[in-house]
């Protein structure tokens, strides 16, 4: 805004001083969000989209099949959270839901069992799993058991194993594997039973199928048996974890550390050593530095300086504030709109995939909250 | 009630949920059950009547069989 019309433009080191959490020896100071108008008299908040576009960002550090860490740069943390919260507990996921028990003598009891079940991971065609899935209802007391079981929104799997002494095994083993036959039961020993129309969605190398094979369900001895038969249907996170299309989906703020008067000599070495390795590097002084009056680094020549390399590996432990030759030297902060997040699948979706997902979620739900408001307004 | 006071409940009795149709045919036939020795693993099918032991090893320690039915549980 112009000056004339009374507003003023803080400066560049003002903007950054209220975008950093200060964290200090024994206290975190200035953690509140103040990106909203009428904060700071006589300036200008209001939220533009224009400048949003121009200083939002999204970087990819690393983008694997089923582990991707980003940074989201220059938005609120209630919408970061929301991505958050969205990619745990509204992104449907297929599992496990009912466990029909026909035989299980095996240790393991029925209800432990079931549990441990529902909690194995399963993947599929995506495709089958999106498009031609959908959700289970409860049928309503009146209604048969299985009405509103279909091949749309149901799958069927299979488990039966009897565990048997090997005949051939040597005299001498004594590992319970090589003794007896189906001793212990893993999750790939689940056989899918494709139902209706699910082997055109669901065959090959779409086949539903644990994304883990070698997860162990069961240990069993000679004569004893597990027989079960398991539906899957589709559910979110809000409902039961087991729902929940990521491992861990979280988010933590971009670290900043100042040093404000030089580090030289072997201080700069124990400085570093204070931090992750890789954060801070050592560098040699230039003559240039040298020369410059009033730096600091007048005399000090060819010695080593600790300089800030990449912060973002930092854990930010506070160990450079224990020590007393730092006193002054180093502040350490974070970037209160600088959202590194780290978003690990649990094999049903892609990683990034789940992130486009929750963008989405939330832009479906603004959608629902806009006519809403739209409705409130026309009543009142 | 003391303990030797307490008598097992009988067709002919007048104890509440006695008398059925079905634990009549029970009593008569002396109805056999299956079991499974708690030492040797042993299965083998008893009366009412016969007294709790192992056929094989002489055990005491008796085992019924697991429901043939089946039990649904939700995977929760």
């Amino acid at each position: 805004m112009a000056p004339s019309s009374g507003r003023r433009a803080p400066s560049a080191a003002e903007l950054e001083e209220r975008n950093t959490i200060g964290i200090n020896k024994e206290t975190v100071t200035n953690t509140t969000s103040d990106a909203y108008p009428n904060n700071y008299a006589n300036e200008e908040h209001a939220w533009d989209k224009e400048d949003f576009r121009r200083t939002f960002k999204v970087q990819f550090h690393q983008n694997d099949q089923f582990e991707a860490q980003f940074s989201l740069i220059g938005v609120d943390a209630s919408i970061a959270n929301a991505f958050r919260r969205i990619m745990i507990a509204e992104i449907p996921s297929l599992s496990i839901e009912t466990v029909f028990v026909n035989n299980n003598t095996s240790v393991i009891q029925d209800e432990v069992l079931a549990h441990r079940l529902g909690l194995i991971p399963f993947t599929g065609g995506k495709k089958g799993l999106r498009d031609f899935m959908g959700f289970w209802r409860k049928p309503g007391p009146e209604e048969d058991a299985y009405a509103t079981t279909f091949d749309t929104n149901t799958v069927s799997l299979k488990l039966a194993a009897k565990c048997t002494r090997n005949k051939d095994a040597p005299k001498d083993s004594r590992d319970p594997k090589v003794l007896y036959d189906n001793a212990h039961i893993y999750a790939r020993d689940i056989v899918f039973e494709p139902l209706g129309g699910q082997a055109k969605w669901f065959s090959g190398e779409d086949t539903i199928r644990p994304v883990n094979p070698d997860i162990l369900i069961a240990k069993m001895r000679p004569g004893q048996e597990i027989d079960i038969e398991m539906h899957m249907h589709k559910g979110f996170g809000w409902d039961h974890a087991k729902y929940s299309p990521v491992a861990t989906a979280s988010y933590r703020l971009m670290p900043r550390i100042t040093i404000l008067r030089p580090i030289l000599g072997a201080d700069a070495e124990k400085f570093a050593s204070c931090f992750t390795p890789g954060v801070i590097g050592l560098e040699k002084v230039t003559r240039q530095e040298a020369k410059t009056k009033g730096s600091g680094y007048e005399g000090h020549e060819g010695e080593l300086k600790a300089v800030v390399k990449d912060p973002m590996r930092d854990t930010v432990s506070r160990e450079a504030l224990r020590h007393p030759e730092f006193e002054g030297k180093v502040k350490l902060g974070r970037r209160k709109d600088h959202f590194i997040f780290s978003i690990e699948s649990a094999g049903q979706w892609e990683s990034d995939e789940l992130f486009i997902e929750s963008v989405k979620t939330l832009k479906k739900k603004c959608g629902v909250l806009r006519s809403q408001v739209t409705n409130m307004v026309q009543t009142f | 009630m003391s303990r030797e006071a307490y008598q097992i409940p009988t067709s002919q009795g007048n104890a509440p949920g006695a008398g059925t149709t079905l634990s009549r045919t029970f009593d008569l036939e002396g109805a056999t059950m299956n079991y499974i020795c708690g030492d040797c693993g042993f299965k083998f099918a008893l009366r009412r009547s016969d007294t709790i032991r192992c056929k094989e090893c002489g055990c005491r320690i008796l085992y019924k069989e697991r429901t043939k039915r089946m039990v649904q549980f939700e995977a929760r």
